[in-house]
């Protein structure tokens, strides 16, 4: 019974991660139309934010954290004025070739700065080591994610379909030419939702490094992982993403752990089998 | 006056024709991966190869020695394949370091055998593959069973009989796993479950908690360096399996220094068999260690692609000093390698007389913290190990 209860305790905490680097790509692709595959190098950025802030600069960990949602967010708008702007209208295939561009651009500029290597991650203490919850003995590191992981799920669902900007970046998506006949800034609303996407990209890649390592070819190791999460969820949907990864999560530990001989293929036969029954995802929609 | 310069054009020449025969040069290509997720063996290939040239001077036998290099690009059996074809030919190298990766030397050793080239093996260690392949390969990296077979036998005398065996699901994997239950079951151990896991795999938890579920005195590793190494030592610790006292042990690449500080504290007494460590206790290593430093810096870490690279330097010199004099005669220089037996700053080496594989020490290391660095340190031997 316990064995079950921490493979799905696990299974969600990875999911929950995989939730959190792709939800930004979710967010650009599905609001925007626009397949900016360079938002795993937003995370790797990220991660390298949070390594430099914390070695060179002793800030602590959990300041790290809006740190590299901040200074990736600003990295993004930059870009998004100075290069992806002028792409929004652009046919797919573009825009693939533009990004993963930019993602081995990423790769090398990084390898410059920072080395080839894997980059120390420590975490303070109380996230290190496991705490009885329940009765069940739990990763400290992993309530963590959890905990942060559903706060943030839940900022964005209420920020989007609560609040006022909310209400103007869907009526941007549904219908840009209309909105920006009615006097909405589309162009300042899709730069500012670049960013947000940018920076939670940031926010995934420092709370994922301690879990997943961090090194150079992080954006290319993580690509596929983040790509199947914002496809089976559905492109645009925040609930849809976030139901996505926590499935893929769970079914990928239990999956190697109750079948290890096959565990690793068990993410891909989900995959298959969600896109041949709902080709455009778990909740998607498009018009 | 015209007659004059002739002749002193015709003088120059033939003063300048035996110059040219005396010194002979000796092209060495080094095929290394110098780029991507490998990028560096390359690198540490290449620092290994310039701090000996810088030492022991660039010629020998009276040959001038020179290098150039070639990007494998990784496991990558077409591109090595052309590589080598390239170096034989356009590039008329006599000696090759490399290739890298089991799959590359595969690929290429029809084409030293054709050509005549000796080439020494740095870094691919599948079992089987060196004499067994072609006569003209020799290897200064090690064979999967020096890293595979004596942590069995420590276990088991260590009275840790209950084992649980985790491979990456690779073929130097499935080969470890052969040679790690082989010597378990000699020395008389339990495995209490064994598992393999897949390559690009981010997460380790439910491995784990398989671990977990069948309480074994001791856990074997055996990993690609990188990404998996790092994950599972982290993961081991993460989940309390460390707490719980069940002891992990590991083929070095799970330690190896260039990751051991990507990896922190988690590897702390971390029980690995590895060929080489920086703190290795004799003078020749301590040297080198120093003079490597001071060339390339701390970090990267010096690891055990650059001291089997300096190993085929130190080879590739005694044979050319052997034939000194003469043309070179690759013949003659594989069968001086064979049986040749050095002091390298790992320990003692020798090269199989029959073979071409190496034979050497196998060490027990154990993870601690010296001067606040992570170090692998070495308390016991296994001499002269076997390629098989």
């Amino acid at each position: 019974m316990s064995s079950v209860a921490s493979i799905l305790f696990n299974g969600i905490s990875y999911g929950v991660l995989l939730f959190i680097m792709s939800v930004g790509l979710s967010v650009t692709m599905g609001m925007m139309n626009f397949v900016n595959l360079a938002q795993v190098s937003f995370s790797m950025l990220g991660g390298y934010v949070m390594v430099v802030a914390m070695q060179k600069f002793g800030v602590p960990f959990l300041w790290t954290l809006p740190l590299a949602f901040i200074l990736v967010g600003v990295v993004s708008i930059v870009l998004e004025r100075l290069l992806f702007r002028f792409f929004y209208g652009t046919d797919d295939l573009t825009q693939v070739l533009l990004t993963i561009g930019l993602v081995f651009m990423s790769i090398a500029i990084v390898t410059y700065f920072w080395g080839g290597t894997y980059q120390r991650v420590n975490m303070p203490e109380w996230l290190t080591g496991q705490q009885e919850l329940g009765g069940f003995i739990l990763e400290r590191y992993r309530i963590f994610l959890v905990v942060v992981g559903g706060l943030l799920a839940f900022l964005l669902v209420f920020g989007l379909e609560r609040t006022n900007f909310g209400a103007m970046v869907r009526a941007c998506v549904d219908n840009r030419r209309a909105a920006n006949a009615c006097g909405l800034n589309t162009d300042l609303i899709f730069a500012v939702t670049f960013a947000v996407g940018g920076g939670l990209a940031g926010l995934g890649g420092a709370m994922s490094a301690n879990l997943l390592g961090l090194d150079p070819n992080f954006p290319l190791r993580y690509l596929v992982y983040v790509l199947i999460v914002v496809s089976i969820g559905g492109m645009g949907t925040i609930g849809g993403s976030l139901i996505a990864a926590l499935a893929l999560g769970i079914a990928d530990v239990a999956g190697k752990y109750y079948f290890p001989s096959i565990g690793g293929f068990f993410i891909y036969i989900v995959t298959v089998v969600v896109m041949l029954c709902r080709p455009l995802g778990l909740l998607g929609r498009r018009a | 006056m015209r007659g004059f310069i002739r002749s002193l054009a015709i003088a120059a020449l033939v003063a300048a024709v035996p110059a040219s025969a005396q010194q002979e040069t000796i092209r060495i290509g080094v095929l290394q991966s110098f780029s991507g997720m490998t990028s560096l063996n390359g690198q540490q290939s290449e620092a290994a190869i310039k701090l000996f040239m810088k030492k022991y001077g660039d010629t020998v036998g009276g040959k001038k020695i020179e290098y150039f290099t070639r990007d494998t690009t990784g496991p990558n059996p077409e591109v090595a394949k052309r590589l080598v074809q390239e170096a034989v030919t356009r590039e008329r190298a006599q000696i090759l370091i490399g290739p890298d990766f089991t799959p590359n030397m595969l690929a290429a050793a029809p084409i030293v055998t054709e050509a005549k080239v000796p080439a020494i093996i740095n870094g691919a260690a599948t079992s089987g593959t060196i004499g067994e392949r072609t006569p003209y390969y020799a290897r200064t990296f090690f064979a999967i069973p020096q890293l595979c077979r004596p942590l069995a036998t420590y276990a088991v005398k260590n009275n840790w009989k209950r084992v649980f065996v985790v491979v990456a699901d690779f073929a130097p994997g499935h080969d470890c796993e052969k040679q790690y239950l082989g010597a378990l079951a000699e020395a008389g151990g339990t495995l209490v479950g064994n598992v393999r896991i897949p390559l690009k795999n981010p997460e380790f938890s439910s491995y784990m908690q398989r671990i977990r579920d069948a309480k074994p005195d001791a856990v074997y590793f055996f990993m690609p360096i990188g990404e998996m190494s790092i994950g599972v030592v982290r993961a081991f610790n993460e989940s309390g399996l460390k707490a719980a006292g069940i002891k992990l042990t590991g083929a070095g690449d799970i330690t190896d220094e260039t990751y051991l500080d990507a990896i922190g504290d988690a590897a702390l007494g971390a029980i690995t068999a590895g060929i080489y460590s920086t703190t290795h206790d004799s003078k020749i290593n301590k040297e080198f260690v120093s003079e490597y430093v001071a060339m390339n810096g701390k970090s990267p870490r010096i690891g055990w692609v650059a001291i089997s690279t300096w190993d085929a330097m130190r080879l590739i010199y005694d044979g050319l000093a052997a034939q000194a004099g003469g043309k070179f005669d690759p013949d003659k220089f594989m069968a001086f390698v064979k049986g040749h037996s050095f002091e390298s700053p790992r320990g003692p080496v020798t090269i199989d007389k029959g073979n071409g594989d190496i034979v050497q020490n196998v060490y027990i290391r154990r993870v601690e913290k010296i001067n606040g660095v992570l170090q692998n340190v070495e308390f016991e031997t296994f001499k002269a190990q076997p390629f098989k």
